[in-house]
Protein backbone atom coordinates (compact mmCIF):
# COMPACT_ATOMS: atom_id res chain seq x y z
CA UNK A 1 0.00 0.00 0.00
CA UNK A 2 1.24 3.47 -1.26
CA UNK A 3 1.23 6.53 1.29
CA UNK A 4 2.30 10.17 0.75
CA UNK A 5 3.19 11.47 3.99
CA UNK A 6 3.87 14.95 5.72
CA UNK A 7 7.10 14.92 6.79
CA UNK A 8 8.38 18.11 9.27
CA UNK A 9 10.95 18.22 12.21
CA UNK A 10 11.44 22.31 13.05
CA UNK A 11 15.13 20.83 14.77
CA UNK A 12 16.42 19.94 11.12
CA UNK A 13 13.77 20.86 8.36
CA UNK A 14 13.25 24.60 6.65
CA UNK A 15 9.97 23.46 5.23
CA UNK A 16 8.01 20.94 5.02
CA UNK A 17 7.78 18.04 2.59
CA UNK A 18 6.00 14.96 1.65
CA UNK A 19 7.62 11.73 1.82
CA UNK A 20 6.90 8.89 0.27
CA UNK A 21 6.09 5.27 1.71
CA UNK A 22 4.92 1.51 1.20
CA UNK A 23 3.88 -0.70 3.47
CA UNK A 24 2.93 -4.28 3.62
CA UNK A 25 -0.36 -4.91 5.09
CA UNK A 26 -0.22 -7.67 7.61
CA UNK A 27 -3.17 -9.96 7.16
CA UNK A 28 -4.71 -8.28 10.08
CA UNK A 29 -4.47 -4.89 9.57
CA UNK A 30 -7.30 -3.52 9.28
CA UNK A 31 -7.41 0.51 9.85
CA UNK A 32 -5.05 2.79 9.35
CA UNK A 33 -3.33 3.02 12.75
CA UNK A 34 -2.23 -0.26 11.71
CA UNK A 35 -0.50 0.35 8.97
CA UNK A 36 1.45 3.54 10.49
CA UNK A 37 2.92 1.36 12.83
CA UNK A 38 4.85 -0.51 10.44
CA UNK A 39 5.32 2.42 8.91
CA UNK A 40 7.07 3.57 12.24
CA UNK A 41 9.01 0.39 12.09
CA UNK A 42 9.92 1.25 9.50
CA UNK A 43 11.35 4.70 9.51
CA UNK A 44 10.99 5.30 13.71
CA UNK A 45 11.46 9.49 13.06
CA UNK A 46 7.86 9.19 11.59
CA UNK A 47 5.69 10.95 14.34
CA UNK A 48 2.08 11.07 15.09
CA UNK A 49 0.24 10.32 18.28
CA UNK A 50 -1.82 7.62 19.16
CA UNK A 51 -3.20 5.78 22.60
CA UNK A 52 -6.57 4.04 22.55
CA UNK A 53 -6.13 2.61 19.57
CA UNK A 54 -10.40 2.43 19.29
CA UNK A 55 -11.61 6.09 18.48
CA UNK A 56 -12.41 6.72 22.34
CA UNK A 57 -8.73 8.99 23.20
CA UNK A 58 -8.81 11.07 20.51
CA UNK A 59 -5.09 11.31 19.77
CA UNK A 60 -4.33 10.02 16.26
CA UNK A 61 -6.57 12.94 14.35
CA UNK A 62 -5.11 13.54 11.23
CA UNK A 63 -5.97 14.84 7.98
CA UNK A 64 -6.50 11.58 5.98
CA UNK A 65 -7.02 12.21 2.15
CA UNK A 66 -8.56 15.76 2.43
CA UNK A 67 -10.48 14.83 5.37
CA UNK A 68 -10.05 14.82 8.75
CA UNK A 69 -10.37 11.41 10.80
CA UNK A 70 -8.69 9.77 13.46
CA UNK A 71 -6.33 6.73 12.05
CA UNK A 72 -7.45 4.04 14.41
CA UNK A 73 -11.14 4.11 13.28
CA UNK A 74 -10.66 4.59 9.24
CA UNK A 75 -10.58 1.44 7.39
CA UNK A 76 -8.28 0.24 5.26
CA UNK A 77 -10.53 -0.79 2.63
CA UNK A 78 -11.90 1.97 0.17
CA UNK A 79 -8.73 4.63 0.98
CA UNK A 80 -7.37 5.87 -2.46
CA UNK A 81 -3.70 5.34 -3.05
CA UNK A 82 -1.36 6.72 -2.48
CA UNK A 83 -2.84 7.32 0.75
CA UNK A 84 -2.02 11.11 1.59
CA UNK A 85 -1.54 11.80 5.86
CA UNK A 86 -0.94 15.58 6.84
CA UNK A 87 -1.21 16.87 9.81
CA UNK A 88 -4.69 18.82 10.74
CA UNK A 89 -4.89 22.66 8.72
CA UNK A 90 -5.35 25.24 10.87
CA UNK A 91 -3.13 23.87 13.71
CA UNK A 92 0.59 24.75 14.28
CA UNK A 93 2.79 21.98 13.23
CA UNK A 94 4.77 20.50 16.03
CA UNK A 95 6.64 17.82 14.05
CA UNK A 96 5.33 15.17 11.49
CA UNK A 97 1.26 14.16 11.65
CA UNK A 98 1.51 16.24 15.34
CA UNK A 99 0.06 19.28 16.06
CA UNK A 100 -0.28 22.01 18.47
CA UNK A 101 -3.17 22.21 20.16
CA UNK A 102 -2.61 24.65 23.58
CA UNK A 103 -5.18 26.71 21.91
CA UNK A 104 -7.82 24.54 20.96
CA UNK A 105 -7.49 23.55 24.46
CA UNK A 106 -7.52 27.31 25.53
CA UNK A 107 -11.29 27.85 23.79
CA UNK A 108 -12.06 25.03 25.43
CA UNK A 109 -11.65 25.89 28.86
CA UNK A 110 -13.12 29.18 28.03
CA UNK A 111 -16.05 27.63 27.77
CA UNK A 112 -15.70 26.67 31.27
CA UNK A 113 -16.42 22.79 30.78
CA UNK A 114 -18.29 21.66 33.97
CA UNK A 115 -20.81 22.16 36.06
CA UNK A 116 -21.66 25.66 37.29
CA UNK A 117 -23.96 25.05 40.60
CA UNK A 118 -23.73 26.88 43.66
CA UNK A 119 -26.74 25.71 45.45
CA UNK A 120 -25.92 23.59 48.78
CA UNK A 121 -25.69 19.64 47.27
CA UNK A 122 -27.89 17.47 48.15
CA UNK A 123 -27.31 14.57 49.88
CA UNK A 124 -26.56 12.13 47.05
CA UNK A 125 -26.04 13.57 43.64
CA UNK A 126 -28.25 16.07 41.87
CA UNK A 127 -30.41 13.98 39.62
CA UNK A 128 -31.84 14.15 36.52
CA UNK A 129 -35.19 12.87 34.89
CA UNK A 130 -34.57 10.78 31.92
CA UNK A 131 -35.40 13.19 29.35
CA UNK A 132 -33.38 15.85 30.99
CA UNK A 133 -30.52 13.18 30.61
CA UNK A 134 -31.28 12.78 26.81
CA UNK A 135 -30.67 16.35 26.06
CA UNK A 136 -27.19 15.85 26.64
CA UNK A 137 -27.09 13.33 23.83
CA UNK A 138 -25.22 14.31 21.18
CA UNK A 139 -23.01 16.32 22.91
CA UNK A 140 -21.72 14.77 25.54
CA UNK A 141 -19.74 11.75 23.73
CA UNK A 142 -17.46 14.61 21.99
CA UNK A 143 -13.91 13.35 22.44
CA UNK A 144 -12.17 16.86 21.66
CA UNK A 145 -10.10 14.99 18.72
CA UNK A 146 -10.45 18.66 17.05
CA UNK A 147 -11.38 17.05 13.72
CA UNK A 148 -13.80 19.21 13.41
CA UNK A 149 -12.13 22.44 14.80
CA UNK A 150 -9.53 21.49 12.19
CA UNK A 151 -11.72 21.35 9.61
CA UNK A 152 -13.40 24.89 10.14
CA UNK A 153 -12.85 27.62 7.47
CA UNK A 154 -13.98 29.75 10.30
CA UNK A 155 -11.76 28.97 12.59
CA UNK A 156 -8.60 28.96 10.11
CA UNK A 157 -9.55 32.92 9.50
CA UNK A 158 -9.78 33.58 13.54
CA UNK A 159 -8.63 30.84 15.19
CA UNK A 160 -7.65 33.09 18.02
CA UNK A 161 -10.74 34.33 18.50
CA UNK A 162 -13.55 32.03 17.34
CA UNK A 163 -13.87 29.53 19.17
CA UNK A 164 -14.43 26.49 16.86
CA UNK A 165 -17.13 23.91 16.62
CA UNK A 166 -15.59 21.78 19.48
CA UNK A 167 -15.34 24.28 21.98
CA UNK A 168 -19.23 25.55 20.97
CA UNK A 169 -20.36 21.95 21.41
CA UNK A 170 -19.13 21.44 25.00
CA UNK A 171 -20.40 25.00 25.62
CA UNK A 172 -23.83 23.21 24.71
CA UNK A 173 -23.16 20.50 26.50
CA UNK A 174 -23.62 22.30 30.17
CA UNK A 175 -25.97 25.12 28.30
CA UNK A 176 -28.39 22.03 27.54
CA UNK A 177 -27.39 20.54 31.22
CA UNK A 178 -30.37 20.77 33.74
CA UNK A 179 -28.03 20.15 36.77
CA UNK A 180 -26.00 23.91 35.43
CA UNK A 181 -27.22 27.11 36.74
CA UNK A 182 -25.04 29.34 34.68
CA UNK A 183 -26.45 29.54 31.33
CA UNK A 184 -27.05 33.36 31.36
CA UNK A 185 -23.46 33.85 32.05
CA UNK A 186 -22.17 30.85 29.64
CA UNK A 187 -24.92 32.69 26.79
CA UNK A 188 -23.82 36.19 27.49
CA UNK A 189 -20.00 34.83 26.88
CA UNK A 190 -21.40 33.40 23.77
CA UNK A 191 -23.07 36.00 22.50
CA UNK A 192 -20.23 37.72 20.38
CA UNK A 193 -19.24 38.25 16.96
CA UNK A 194 -15.88 36.26 16.93
CA UNK A 195 -16.59 34.10 19.50
CA UNK A 196 -19.93 32.57 18.50
CA UNK A 197 -21.00 34.48 15.35
CA UNK A 198 -17.89 33.33 12.91
CA UNK A 199 -19.41 30.16 12.05
CA UNK A 200 -20.95 30.49 8.60
CA UNK A 201 -23.01 27.21 9.26
CA UNK A 202 -20.59 25.38 6.11
CA UNK A 203 -21.04 22.61 8.29
CA UNK A 204 -17.33 20.87 7.43
CA UNK A 205 -17.40 20.37 11.35
CA UNK A 206 -20.21 18.04 11.25
CA UNK A 207 -19.45 16.33 7.87
CA UNK A 208 -16.11 15.15 9.47
CA UNK A 209 -16.85 14.42 13.16
CA UNK A 210 -15.39 11.05 13.69
CA UNK A 211 -18.45 10.49 16.34
CA UNK A 212 -20.98 11.19 14.48
CA UNK A 213 -22.09 14.28 16.00
CA UNK A 214 -23.09 17.74 14.73
CA UNK A 215 -21.39 20.82 16.19
CA UNK A 216 -23.72 22.65 13.69
CA UNK A 217 -26.97 21.99 15.32
CA UNK A 218 -25.08 22.99 19.02
CA UNK A 219 -24.29 26.10 17.48
CA UNK A 220 -27.50 26.66 16.17
CA UNK A 221 -29.17 25.50 18.95
CA UNK A 222 -27.03 28.12 21.44
CA UNK A 223 -27.57 30.57 18.71
CA UNK A 224 -31.67 30.11 19.24
CA UNK A 225 -31.18 30.21 23.05
CA UNK A 226 -29.65 33.39 23.17
CA UNK A 227 -32.24 34.80 21.24
CA UNK A 228 -35.28 33.12 23.28
CA UNK A 229 -33.82 34.24 26.16
CA UNK A 230 -33.28 37.60 25.20
CA UNK A 231 -37.03 37.60 24.22
CA UNK B 1 -19.10 48.44 21.94
CA UNK B 2 -20.91 45.69 22.96
CA UNK B 3 -23.67 46.71 21.00
CA UNK B 4 -21.65 47.31 18.04
CA UNK B 5 -20.42 44.06 18.03
CA UNK B 6 -23.29 41.98 19.27
CA UNK B 7 -22.94 38.72 17.42
CA UNK B 8 -26.70 37.84 18.07
CA UNK B 9 -28.20 41.45 16.81
CA UNK B 10 -26.59 41.68 13.88
CA UNK B 11 -27.21 37.86 12.93
CA UNK B 12 -31.13 38.16 13.81
CA UNK B 13 -31.22 41.37 11.73
CA UNK B 14 -29.37 40.04 8.32
CA UNK B 15 -32.13 36.83 8.88
CA UNK B 16 -34.92 39.81 9.39
CA UNK B 17 -34.45 41.50 6.66
CA UNK B 18 -34.13 38.57 4.38
CA UNK B 19 -37.43 37.22 5.47
CA UNK B 20 -39.11 40.99 4.69
CA UNK B 21 -36.72 41.70 1.54
CA UNK B 22 -38.12 37.86 0.04
CA UNK B 23 -41.60 38.24 0.61
CA UNK B 24 -41.03 42.15 -0.92
CA UNK B 25 -39.80 40.58 -3.86
CA UNK B 26 -42.02 37.42 -4.05
CA UNK B 27 -45.22 40.21 -3.78
CA UNK B 28 -43.83 42.56 -5.99
CA UNK B 29 -42.69 40.04 -8.95
CA UNK B 30 -45.42 38.24 -8.46
CA UNK B 31 -47.94 41.53 -9.10
CA UNK B 32 -46.17 42.53 -11.64
CA UNK B 33 -46.01 39.02 -13.42
CA UNK B 34 -49.88 39.18 -12.95
CA UNK B 35 -50.68 42.30 -13.72
CA UNK B 36 -48.08 44.08 -15.60
CA UNK B 37 -48.30 48.12 -14.76
CA UNK B 38 -48.77 49.18 -18.45
CA UNK B 39 -47.35 52.25 -18.48
CA UNK B 40 -44.44 54.44 -16.86
CA UNK B 41 -47.38 56.25 -15.08
CA UNK B 42 -48.73 53.36 -14.19
CA UNK B 43 -45.94 51.81 -12.69
CA UNK B 44 -45.15 55.49 -10.74
CA UNK B 45 -48.51 55.59 -9.63
CA UNK B 46 -48.25 52.40 -7.87
CA UNK B 47 -44.60 52.69 -6.65
CA UNK B 48 -45.52 55.80 -5.27
CA UNK B 49 -48.42 55.37 -3.10
CA UNK B 50 -48.49 55.64 0.57
CA UNK B 51 -48.35 51.88 1.17
CA UNK B 52 -46.29 50.78 -1.03
CA UNK B 53 -44.24 54.19 -1.21
CA UNK B 54 -42.95 52.74 2.49
CA UNK B 55 -42.77 48.83 1.94
CA UNK B 56 -40.08 49.89 -0.95
CA UNK B 57 -38.27 52.31 1.13
CA UNK B 58 -38.07 49.43 4.06
CA UNK B 59 -36.84 47.54 1.34
CA UNK B 60 -34.03 49.46 0.51
CA UNK B 61 -33.03 50.07 4.22
CA UNK B 62 -33.55 46.37 4.37
CA UNK B 63 -31.39 45.80 1.62
CA UNK B 64 -28.28 47.92 2.92
CA UNK B 65 -28.63 47.10 7.17
CA UNK B 66 -28.40 43.27 5.28
CA UNK B 67 -25.52 43.98 3.23
CA UNK B 68 -23.77 45.73 5.87
CA UNK B 69 -23.88 42.21 8.35
CA UNK B 70 -22.15 40.33 5.05
CA UNK B 71 -19.62 43.04 4.25
CA UNK B 72 -18.60 43.54 7.90
CA UNK B 73 -18.35 39.85 8.33
CA UNK B 74 -16.45 39.11 5.10
CA UNK B 75 -14.13 42.20 6.89
CA UNK B 76 -14.21 40.19 10.09
CA UNK B 77 -12.96 37.00 8.54
CA UNK B 78 -10.22 38.23 6.09
CA UNK B 79 -9.18 41.62 6.73
CA UNK B 80 -7.26 41.27 9.77
CA UNK B 81 -5.12 44.94 9.99
CA UNK B 82 -7.00 46.80 12.05
CA UNK B 83 -6.27 50.21 10.24
CA UNK B 84 -7.04 48.47 6.54
CA UNK B 85 -10.52 46.90 8.34
CA UNK B 86 -11.41 50.43 9.86
CA UNK B 87 -10.83 51.82 6.58
CA UNK B 88 -12.54 49.35 4.82
CA UNK B 89 -16.13 49.55 6.64
CA UNK B 90 -15.77 53.37 6.34
CA UNK B 91 -16.11 53.05 3.17
CA UNK B 92 -18.39 50.53 2.50
CA UNK B 93 -20.50 52.33 5.48
CA UNK B 94 -20.58 55.34 3.29
CA UNK B 95 -21.17 53.41 0.00
CA UNK B 96 -24.32 52.10 1.39
CA UNK B 97 -25.46 55.14 3.26
CA UNK B 98 -24.98 56.84 0.06
CA UNK B 99 -27.00 54.52 -1.84
CA UNK B 100 -29.84 54.17 1.12
CA UNK B 101 -29.68 58.03 0.94
CA UNK B 102 -30.07 58.30 -2.97
CA UNK B 103 -32.90 55.48 -3.17
CA UNK B 104 -35.01 57.58 -0.59
CA UNK B 105 -34.60 60.64 -2.71
CA UNK B 106 -35.51 58.51 -5.71
CA UNK B 107 -38.70 57.17 -4.10
CA UNK B 108 -39.51 60.68 -2.42
CA UNK B 109 -39.37 62.08 -5.83
CA UNK B 110 -42.26 60.00 -7.03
Amino acid sequence: MRFSIYRFNPERDSRPTMQNFEAVVGPHDRMLLDVLLRLREQDDSLTFRKSCREGICGSDAMNINGRNGLACITPLAGLKEPVSLRPMPGFPVIRDLIVDMTQFFNHYHAVRPYLVNHEPPPERERRQSPAERAKLDGLYECILCGACTGFCPSWWWNPDRFLGPAALLQAMRFIADSRDRATAVRLEFLDDAYRLYRCRTIMNCTEVCPKGLSPSRAIEHIRQRIVKEGL
Amino acid sequence: MRAVASGTRAWLLQRLTAVYMLVFLVLTLGRCAVDPPASHEAWRNWIGTGGMRVATVLFFVGLVLHAWVGLRDVAMDYVHPLALRVALLALVGAGLAAFAAWMILVLAGL
